[in-house]
């Protein structure tokens, strides 16, 4: 089912929220994720993933007071909700146990310097 | 910050983004737009940041932001539903789906090429800058001609205020005046071809025509002797893609005689003449200043003028004739009628000619309005003829969706959405069947040229005022297709409808069987029609034309050496010819003419055509003498051309009792000669029939001998032909041997009037089969309806006869109304027609006969042919349910 299940930018997107909190917006997380992994992305990419997470309900949002060097828009703020969370979380330690089930020898042999 | 240090967004993105995108997410996206646009500012130039802004603001057409056009507007979900029920009623009557789209295919088809041949041939000599203001002056007397005398357009020029420029030309003609083919020579190539289409011209013929120069300079390329400006196909023959100017060509056996000037565009086909190559006549003044063609008593040449913009041509006829007598050098008597408008000098917009002029010497065959307007009213009649069979099934068919209107109307649609529906119904099946068209068009270039002999150019059907054309042609039908059915099923109570009237009441019947008989008697004009028009061609091929034609091969000769003699007695030798002669016109093609008069009464001149010929023409050709003798060269005056044969209406026109050695004075320009009527030829038709039988005067005279004419035998042609063009070989090994067969010349006369046998016929074959088909949909419903009652008077005793005549019987009515209707049409319309020819074989009434039983016989062997099967079947099936 859709909804379910966390894509790579939308992780990557719901984990800057969470960074950023609790004044993430769409221009902020663009920014953030550009400083942080020097991936270019365009704003609208930004949207779509945050439109995207909003209807799997990982995210809430809510608009703040309208600003002067937004030319009087408001913006609006998103926040991890309980789903989100549990979201990330079962990535995070999905991620973990499967690096953890790679076993010693598979690394050993590797030269270090590639990874 | 101060509010004024904001910079502003560039305002075209932002407007795309405020039509496109959700405008529940428009604040978040304008803002961090604008946010983002204020910091680019910072680091960036102005256009600089204004890329990154676009850059951004397309990023954000992407799905998720898109405003959702289709789900949540009215029209589109309504128009989706429409879309969805017009597929599934065509789905499930694929039958009469497959009919509609192919009688519209038709339709749309035959109206496609024959309005762009309609605008070919309405284009005609358009494409000169200001066409409007050129114009061609023609003398207008009892039988006019195109052809005036050369100094007249360079005398109007300086005359008239009026005229701004005017040009002077004449193809270059052998003697006897037909149009002569020139054998041009690029010699260091040894490149040869026989040239037809030479002409002679003024040098400010690029003064008054448009012709785009390739090469060469327009103002000066006509000023020099000899130069010759070639058209750019005729470039192309000699000399490839390279540059043609400063070229020598040799003209005919002079060596390199002209130098290549120019090389001009090839003349549009919607040109009433072409031409391959241009000589000034700057070149045969140098040659003969006295040439009497030159002078004013020729009336041998072409002549254009241009007038200034504004001016109006009436004033300028007005004052010609006053004008012309300075110039004309006639005996003062001789201008009366000049004077008092009998004979004119009219000026013919070069525009008209195509279409309208039809005098001696066109430049090329012209057409006429009437052939256009026999194919238009041919189309329209098929388009009319599909509509109505469009309309009628859709009614039938509408009569099979009562439940669903029925349920709609119930549920609450209004008429006009209900009539909406049905436009978009129709509208879209004209428009599938127009796309279809388009491409069957696009395919049928090459077969639609054969057949009208045109060269329509069928890519100009995308052209945007034939694609609007189509466009309305199609929305008329498709409106005219929706609005009676829609009525219709309007007027019913959606009650009624629901009760179940579909099986008693399928209305409109009487519409129905009105539109009918309209389609009926378009199909009765048209067929009558090309049978009217199959029996004028059979007449005029059939008539006796006083001569022999069949078995008769011409051979051009090259008249600067007189070798016709030698010619004669080499072929003779060849077995399978069996007489020959030479001669210098060929029957149905173009003749001089001259005044001739008689000695006693030198006031009764009359205009007759020349034809010279030696003494065997007349054996060949099997002409009659109905008085005096034939030519006989063996006698000195003879072959001095001093005897004269005239035929019976010339001896009628000059008023000659007894015409057999009386004196007679033959007006060759300014060379009067005398000579003696030595003999009488039965009349003959030496041009075509379309004009009644003019004077003529034969003679020998040598030097105008252009053919010689064999006689062979007509069983092995194959083998003579080779044998003729060795023996011409032998006599001309510079010339290309060029063989006419005279029945083939005579049948090209009336290429016209076969094209147009060729067009109705199959234009009438189409909707006879269009009229039939759509008459049995009519049938088929008639029969349905009347299923019961068939039955009940089976029950009843009658017989299946008895009941094929009841089913029949009202088609048959309707078919007779409309034989009634479409006579007088036809008549009328073919009367019209017929006036083009002189001689002409009348309208039979057996014609409508045939075709009023030709008819009837069709459509009771059609009805019968469906009805039959009802009128067999068992009674008790048909009413056993209710």
């Amino acid at each position: 089912m859709k909804g379910t299940q966390l894509g790579e930018f939308e992780e990557l997107v719901l984990l800057i929220i969470g960074v950023l909190f609790p004044d993430a917006y769409g221009l902020s997380i663009r920014e953030e994720i550009i400083k942080q992994t020097n991936r270019k992305v365009a704003i609208g990419a930004v949207h779509s993933a945050l439109s995207r997470l909003q209807d799997k309900g990982f995210v809430k949002s809510d608009l703040s007071d309208a600003t002067h060097e937004r030319g009087g828009r408001r913006k609006r703020l998103f926040s991890i909700t309980a789903e989100g969370k549990r979201a990330l979380e079962k990535n995070h330690e999905l991620r973990n146990s499967l690096f953890n089930q790679i076993p010693e020898v598979a690394l050993k042999g590797l030269n270090l310097s590639a990874i | 910050m101060p509010s004024n240090s904001l910079h502003k967004v560039p305002k075209l993105p932002s407007k795309i983004i405020q039509w496109f995108c959700k405008d529940e997410l428009l604040e978040e996206i304008e803002g961090d737009l604008f946010e983002h646009y204020q910091v680019l500012r910072e680091d960036h130039t102005k256009w600089k940041s204004d890329i990154f802004y676009w850059f951004h603001a397309f990023h954000f057409l992407r799905p998720f932001a898109l405003k959702k056009f289709g789900q949540n507007s009215n029209i589109i979900i309504m128009y989706r539903s429409y879309f969805k029920f017009a597929l599934r009623a065509m789905w499930r009557q694929k039958a009469s789906t497959a009919f509609n789209l192919l009688g519209l295919i038709l339709a749309f088809t035959v109206c496609g090429l024959i309005y762009l041949h309609v605008q070919q041939e309405l284009s005609y000599d358009k494409f000169h800058d200001r066409a409007e203001d050129i114009y061609r002056v023609a003398w207008m007397n009892e039988n006019p001609q195109t052809r005036t005398p050369h100094p007249m357009a360079q005398a109007m020029v300086s005359d008239f205020p009026e005229i701004e420029s005017a040009v002077s030309l004449s193809p270059i003609y052998a003697p006897g005046l037909t149009k002569q083919s020139i054998k041009l020579t690029l010699e260091k190539e040894n490149i040869s071809f026989n040239e037809p289409d030479g002409y002679f011209v003024d040098s400010t013929f690029f003064d008054v025509f448009d012709f785009k120069f390739l090469e060469g300079n327009p103002e000066t390329a006509l000023n020099s002797s000899w130069g010759v400006v070639l058209s750019k196909s005729t470039a192309e023959r000699y000399f490839g893609d390279a540059p043609a100017i400063g070229n020598r060509l040799s003209f005919d056996v002079n060596t390199d005689m002209l130098e290549v000037v120019g090389v001009v565009e090839d003349a549009p086909v919607a040109s009433h003449f072409h031409f391959n190559f241009l000589i000034s006549y700057v070149s045969l003044k140098s040659l003969n200043f006295n040439d009497p063609w030159m002078s004013w008593t020729d009336f041998g040449h072409f002549n254009y003028v241009k007038l200034k913009a504004g001016a109006s041509e009436e004033v300028v006829e007005a004052k010609i004739p006053k004008w012309a007598t300075m110039y004309l050098g006639w005996p003062e008597e001789a201008y009366e009628d000049l004077l008092n408008g009998i004979d004119r000098f009219d000026l013919q917009p070069i525009t008209d000619i195509h279409l309208t002029s039809n005098i001696r010497w066109e430049l090329e065959a012209n057409s006429s309005y009437t052939y256009l307007f026999i194919y238009g009213v041919s189309g329209l009649f098929i388009l009319l003829i599909s509509i109505i069979n469009f309309v009628n099934l859709s009614t039938a068919r509408s009569a099979q969706r009562l439940k669903e209107v029925g349920v709609k109307k119930a549920i609450g649609a209004r008429k006009t959405e209900l009539l909406s529906q049905f436009i978009f119904e129709s509208t879209l099946t004209t428009y599938v069947a127009l796309g279809l068209s388009l491409l069957v068009i696009r395919n049928l270039e090459s077969e639609f040229n054969n057949l009208v002999q045109g060269q329509i150019d069928v890519g100009l059907i995308f052209s945007t005022q034939s694609i609007l054309f189509l466009i309305i042609v199609a929305s008329i039908t498709a409106l005219i297709a929706a609005i009676y059915p829609s009525f219709y099923l309007n007027a019913q109570k959606p009650g009624d409808i629901l009760k179940g009237l579909s099986g008693k009441k399928i209305g409109g019947a009487k519409v129905r069987n009105t539109l009918l008989g309209v389609q009926l008697v378009a199909a009765i004009v048209m067929i009558s029609g090309s049978l009217i028009i199959n029996e004028q061609i059979k007449f005029l091929k059939n008539k006796d034309l006083g001569f022999k034609q069949e078995q008769l091969a011409f051979i051009e000769l090259d008249n600067y050496e007189d070798k016709s003699e030698l010619m004669k007695t080499n072929m003779l030798q060849i077995s399978g010819v069996e007489s020959i002669a030479a001669l210098s016109n060929i029957p149905g093609g173009q003749f001089n003419q001259h005044p001739i008069y008689p000695e006693q009464n030198p006031d009764n001149r009359v205009d007759a055509s020349e034809l010279f010929l030696d003494d065997d023409a007349m054996s060949v050709l099997e002409l009659e003498i109905v008085a005096g003798r034939m030519l006989n060269e063996k006698m000195a005056a003879d072959s001095a051309g001093t005897a004269f044969l005239i035929n019976e209406t010339a001896a009628k026109e000059l008023n000659l009792e007894d015409p057999v050695g009386k004196n007679l004075f033959w007006v060759d320009n300014e060379n009067l000669v005398k000579g003696q009527i030595i003999g009488v030829v039965k009349d003959f038709h030496f041009k075509s029939l379309h004009v009644p039988i003019r004077p003529l005067i034969m003679m020998s005279r040598h030097r105008g001998f252009n053919y010689v004419v064999a006689s062979l035998n007509a069983e092995n042609y194959s083998m003579i032909i080779p044998q003729l063009e060795n023996e011409y070989q032998k006599i001309f090994p510079q010339n290309d041997f060029v063989l006419k067969f005279l029945d083939d010349e005579i049948e090209d006369l009336y290429e016209e009037e076969s094209r147009t046998l060729l067009l109705t016929s199959l234009l009438s074959g189409i909707s006879i089969f269009l009229s039939i088909a759509g008459l049995i949909g009519i049938v088929m419903i008639a029969i349905k309806q009347r299923v019961k009652e068939i039955g009940i008077r089976k029950v009843l005793g009658a017989s299946i006869g008895q009941i094929l005549v009841l089913i029949n019987g009202r088609f048959l009515i309707i078919t007779g109304i409309a034989t009634v209707v479409g006579i007088p049409i036809t008549w009328m319309l073919m009367r019209n027609w017929l006036g083009n020819f002189t001689y002409q074989n009348g309208i039979s009434p057996l014609t409508f006969i045939l075709t009023a039983i030709g008819l009837l016989a069709l459509i009771f062997i059609t009805i019968s042919a469906i009805a039959i099967k009802t009128a067999k079947s068992n009674p008790s099936l048909a009413l056993r349910s209710e």
